[in-house]
């Protein structure tokens, strides 16, 4: 199972970056080709930070965990958002063009401002749990709840908020105050906890309408590029079949 | 100088950060968190396996309770530990877990009914009870003796880190975003907040606030191979290290985590070994059991890494291109369990190893993983050198963790001691005494001072490369101050740290621009980072005995007479190239748990003279005390509640302790 | 809270209904959507029936007119279908445009956002958009025609519309924006409410396959009605309506149409 010692032809990678400094007034955004030997395992991460390291000190990138958990380091990877971390360069062709995901804030070149909006989302979309007003004795034994049921929950519970499905979205690339659809997510993740004391009616308020889910083209990009494999398709839809009764009730 | 004011600045915005800044605002404080990153993007959110809390409610957790617990971290901690805090700790982690059941964490719940689960290779039938049925679930984990580990599949981090930011959100609690702190506020014996640096537009900022609390987590990018984030570079620390006054504790134990997948050092939940995975060698042989015969691949972390390199040593490693590794095998597990329970592991096997855990075994080599040293504080989190200081989490010493952290304590304490500590920043923010006067001149002053070195950085003529001498001091860390340690080997290290130390005074960057810049970042943490590595390394020199983590090949016992003391260490004179060191001694005749055998790992110790005279006496307490009752006897032998906030003195209800008879 | 809210905790307000439009008109595109599709795919079938000759098309044109209920033709029969047909597309492009690019920054944006992701869904929309764009046009001017002069739904008829008047470059691309809009469209409306729940590998593939019939037949059929509307003209016929040679019999000299 280990891997062969055999001696082995690295590939020469070419790393189109897009550079671009809005901050900066003599700044134009411009590619900028990067070339790298390829090693084994390497990940963008890897390739990015020795570019850094060794080739420019100016390069912008985000990483925080480098293990495809935290959902800082989205990107768009030949013209598709992908988390950077754990895209592995083996899996590329030997020409790479690397651009920041769109939609969000630009910082500059492939740093983008994923966490404002996603907190923007959290608090328009008020995605925590909405009990009953009333102290929890702690001391106490928790409420019970089905174990599949639990299960199911943190599926939904599973979106590191990367931005990937927005960026991926038409709908959001034409209407900035689109939810998209790791909003629709937390919506279907809140909504099946029987924890949380809304109600449709009290959701459709929030994604009622054409900045919510009926704005919603179905185009799906969001379900195929998911890194975490959520089952945006079916929430989305789901979400929509009970949205549209609300209007109907 | 822009400046903010607010009652309580907490810097970091992972769990123990935000929990703090929960409590503070829910008492009326105002509060603002500042993060590196967002929120939800912490290292917290990398926790997979789970947290520890005596709920006691699967079979295998029968008979648990805060004592079980307790036990089991002091002797994880080979001693070191505060106990005091650790029976605070214990008794708060049942609270902290229904707390965020309450708040809408997913955590994975008891299923009544038979199930099948392996341990230690055999198919085993377990039968949960069915008025357990639904109740938060626990799994196994290493240096416990129950079943104590609450979890949510293997993201528990990640639904606790989220749980708990969107309790923020609904508080309205502001998190300031890309921004580092630079330097703390202070006139030697009060700190009044701090610089700050928007990484965005590199402006300098003061924030002031009458309690400021470092959430800032662990250090674990001072090594090369590492399971920590690329921002825990133990900044928190640093900062604190550099007023001069505040001291770190305990910095020379470094938790090294038996499964980093090799090599990238990413983490494979400890839940491997705790659902039934074993660790195998060359030949695919299980080897943990002849090392360790009674807690197999679940002795403690540092005993288990520690044992890996000894059979590498021994040749028995698996030779690759990268070098020698062992494997993790899970696939005895089976996949439903592996795609249920274990879907993250499966994520990073596919995506960094291209491989199916369900098949095929994991390459995997002990990587850094935990700081058990922090910013020493009391047991209310604050710095007893620097009044308004406060800290929580891995950045922490309060010292539960001592040597040796056990797996699921860290996440545990995140929370904990976010509760404890909040309380107590809030409580702190109530007395009038403590309302002095925000120094605007004296923040003028660090402002002033911390532009000037940025300055230095940007137009001054050096050379040195900040990311080489980076590397070149994770490097050093982790050949000669990592899981064996020896003399010479650490003076070696020391010398070649000092002169990485030096030549950090002559940084050059390539990129001027003050704004956001990488390089410019590199440079003016490097030289902190390069001051913490010193202080473990030179620690790790001046204790000649091994505890925990810390282990001297040269000096292989534990001894407690002589090193029965926390390290603290400083930095009083920034031009120094050392920092100065202290020892607090531990007072065993207070102990609840006196020095012993920890249960696995070696049994030879040289004993403190006090231990016989304190086993005695706690002895003759139990017996005297027997039908009593645990909570009586434990009031006697040390009581803690009188230092609880007074909202977490409750005790904790369980299935077979209902709280009415218990009482 | 707001001074909405506190006014109506107070009493001095009340709770105003929450707008259930959104969700209505959402319903209403879909719902006219779907009611288009269908309606187009038997239209296709209707016309498709001049494949099996002239009488099979004049005694399908002549049923929808309630010729074989009434004893006698009633044109205004179709015109009322059509009628209805053209209220329901004319509300369905309504609802649609609320969500087409409505500036040029929109249009760039999504143009450029497709180009880059090369995302087949997101494409197939762009075509969607495209087509419904067209045939806001074409279907309107079909459907007007057919409205004021739908007795002249008839094999040489519509054949001379066709050849002689040279209509068939616009019967052609309404066919090829009536099928490939309607397909996507079925696909689209699956996929969008979950039913039926199979995977979107497999809607696609029976979308391509019922788009493709159809557009066999469309083709097969154009050419029959050029086939029949050169021979007219070749005839020198054009203008001249067709009777089935059974139905001169029957009727001797009543010729349809005589009523208007």
């Amino acid at each position: 199972m280990s891997e062969n010692a055999a001696p082995q032809q690295y590939r020469h990678l070419r790393l189109n970056v897009l550079r671009y400094d809005p901050r900066n007034p003599a700044s134009k955004p411009h590619m900028q080709e990067y070339r790298i030997e390829e090693a084994d395992s390497m990940t963008l991460f890897i390739a990015l930070t020795e570019i850094r390291e060794h080739q420019d000190s100016t390069l912008q990138f985000d990483f925080v965990c480098r293990a495809g958990i935290c959902g800082r380091c989205a990107m768009m990877v030949n013209g598709r958002p992908r988390l950077a971390c754990r895209t592995l360069t083996r899996d590329l062709p030997d020409e790479i063009t690397l651009a920041p995901l769109p939609f969000f804030e630009l910082i500059a070149d492939l740093s983008v401002r994923t966490g404002k909006w996603m907190r923007g989302m959290s608090e328009r979309l008020q995605t925590w749990l909405h009990a009953q007003e009333r102290e929890v004795d702690l001391c106490r034994i928790e409420e019970r709840m089905d174990p599949d049921l639990a299960e199911q929950i943190y599926e939904l519970d599973r979106c590191i908020e990367c931005g990937c499905c927005v960026a991926a979205c038409g709908t959001a690339q034409m209407r900035q105050d689109f939810v998209g659809a790791v909003g629709f997510g937390k919506i279907a993740r809140f909504r099946l906890d029987p924890r949380d004391t809304r109600t449709d009616d009290d959701y459709y308020d929030l994604i009622g309408d054409d900045t919510g889910v009926f704005g919603c083209m179905s185009l799906l990009a969001c379900h195929d590029v998911c890194p975490k494999s959520l089952p945006l398709q079916t929430q989305i839809a789901f979400l929509r079949r009970k949205m549209a009764a609300q209007g109907l009730g | 100088m822009k400046t903010v004011m607010t009652d309580v600045l907490v810097i970091g915005g992972g769990l123990a950060g935000l929990r703090v800044a929960i409590a503070a605002r829910k008492r009326g404080h105002e509060t603002v968190v500042l993060s590196l990153v967002p929120a939800k993007r912490s290292h917290s959110v990398a926790a997979q396996g789970g947290m520890q809390a005596s709920l006691a409610n699967v079979t295998k957790g029968i008979g648990d309770s805060e004592d079980v617990h307790f036990e089991d971290t002091v002797r994880g901690s080979d001693w070191g530990a505060d106990q005091v805090v650790a029976r605070m700790f214990v008794n708060t982690a049942p609270k902290a877990v229904r707390e965020l059941a309450a708040w809408g964490m997913p955590w994975s719940r008891v299923r009544g009914g038979d199930h099948e689960v392996v341990i230690n290779e055999q198919r085993v039938t377990l039968a949960e009870r069915a008025e357990a049925h639904g109740l938060i679930a626990q799994r196994d984990f290493g240096g416990t003796k129950k079943w104590r580990t609450c979890y949510a599949a293997d993201g528990t981090g990640h639904a606790m880190l989220y749980t708990t930011t969107n309790q923020a959100i609904r508080h309205g609690i502001e998190v300031h975003e890309r921004a580092e702190v630079v330097a703390l506020i202070h006139d030697g014996e009060r700190c009044y907040g701090a610089v700050v640096r928007n990484l965005v537009s590199g402006e300098l900022i003061a924030y002031l606030a009458k309690a400021t609390a470092i959430a800032t987590g662990g250090a674990g990018r001072l090594f090369r191979v590492t399971t920590n984030a690329v921002i825990c570079d133990g900044s928190g620390h640093a900062i604190a290290l550099e007023t001069g006054v505040a001291r770190l504790g305990n910095m020379e134990p470094v938790q090294f985590h038996p499964t980093g997948i090799f090599p990238a050092g990413i983490l494979v939940t400890e839940g491997c070994r705790g659902d039934g995975g074993l660790l195998r060698d060359v030949n695919g042989d299980r080897f943990m059991p002849n090392y360790e015969p009674e807690k197999k691949e679940l002795a403690s972390r540092d005993v288990v890494s520690r044992r890996m390199e000894e059979h590498i040593r021994s040749g028995k490693g698996v030779s690759s291109r990268f070098g020698t590794h062992l494997w993790l095998d899970i696939t005895l597990l089976g996949r439903r369990h592996i795609e249920h329970n274990l879907r993250e592991v499966k994520e990073i096997c596919q995506y960094f190893l291209g491989i199916d855990p369900a098949e095929k075994w994991i390459p995997v080599r002990p990587a850094q993983h935990y700081t058990m040293g922090g910013i020493r504080t009391d047991h209310t989190g604050q710095s007893p050198w620097l009044k308004g200081l406060f800290a929580a989490g891995e950045a922490a010493c309060w010292d539960l963790h001592g040597f040796n952290r056990l797996g699921g304590n860290s996440v545990a304490e995140t929370v904990v001691a976010g509760m404890i500590v909040g309380e107590f920043i809030a409580d702190f923010c109530d007395k009038p005494e403590n309302d002095a006067p925000f120094p605007l001149t004296l923040a003028r002053e660090f402002v002033r001072r911390e532009e000037a070195k940025l300055a230095a950085i940007l137009d001054g003529d050096g050379h040195e490369n900040p990311f080489q001498l980076c590397t070149e001091m994770q490097h050093i860390m982790t050949r000669h101050v990592g899981i064996f340690r020896k003399g010479d080997e650490l003076l070696d290290g020391i010398a070649h740290l000092q002169r990485l130390l030096e030549r950090s005074a002559h940084i050059g960057v390539s990129g001027k621009s003050r704004a956001a810049n990488p390089e410019l970042v590199a440079a003016y943490r490097v030289r902190r980072m390069l001051k913490l590595a010193l202080i473990i390394a030179q620690g790790a020199y001046l204790r000649t005995e091994s505890r925990g983590a810390h282990f001297r090949e040269d000096f292989p016992r534990r001894n407690d007479r002589e090193w029965l003391k926390r390290t603290l260490a400083f930095w009083p004179d920034e031009a120094a190239g050392m920092p100065s060191f202290e020892y607090e001694p531990l007072d065993v005749m207070k102990m609840e748990l006196p020095p012993g055998w920890r249960g696995y790992g070696a049994k030879d110790y040289i004993d403190h003279p006090d231990t016989p005279r304190r086993q005695q006496e706690v002895d003759a307490t139990r017996s005297r005390m027997e039908g009593q009752g645990r909570f009586a006897v434990q009031e006697a032998l040390m009581p803690f509640s009188d230092q609880l906030p007074a909202s977490l003195t409750g005790r904790n209800e369980r299935l077979d302790e209902p709280l009415e008879t218990s009482r | 809270m707001s001074y909405e809210t506190i006014l109506i905790h107070a009493g001095l307000a009340e709770k105003s209904r929450k707008n259930r439009w959104p969700a209505r008109l959402d319903l209403l595109q879909s719902g006219t959507g779907l009611f288009l599709a269908l309606f187009m795919w038997l239209h296709m079938f209707f016309v498709a029936s001049i494949l099996l000759g002239k009488d099979v098309f004049w005694t399908v044109a002549r049923f929808f007119e309630g010729y074989f209920i009434f004893g006698k033709a009633y044109p205004g029969l179709v015109s009322c279908v059509v009628g209805f047909v053209l209220l329901a597309l004319a509300l369905h492009a309504l609802m649609a445009v609320r969500k087409f690019p409505i500036s040029y920054r929109q249009w760039r944006a999504i143009r450029a956002h497709a180009k880059m992701m090369r995302h087949a869904d997101s494409t197939l929309w762009i075509w969607q958009v495209y087509t419904g764009f067209l045939m806001f046009f074409l279907a309107s001017a079909h459907l007007y025609q057919m409205f004021f002069w739908p007795q002249d739904i008839d094999p040489y008829l519509s054949s001379d519309r066709m050849w002689s008047a040279g209509l068939w470059p616009f019967y052609l691309a309404l066919l090829l924006a009536v099928e490939l809009h309607g397909g996507i469209g079925l696909y689209r409306l699956a996929v969008k409410w979950g039913w039926p729940n199979a995977s979107r590998e497999a809607l696609k593939k029976v979308k391509w396959a019922l788009t493709g019939f159809f557009l066999v037949l469309g083709l097969l059929t154009l050419a029959a009605y050029i086939k029949i509307g050169y021979e007219h003209r070749a005839a020198d016929a054009v203008g001249g309506r067709y009777t089935p040679a059974w139905a001169l019999e029957k009727e001797g000299h009543t010729h349809r149409g005589d009523g208007q």
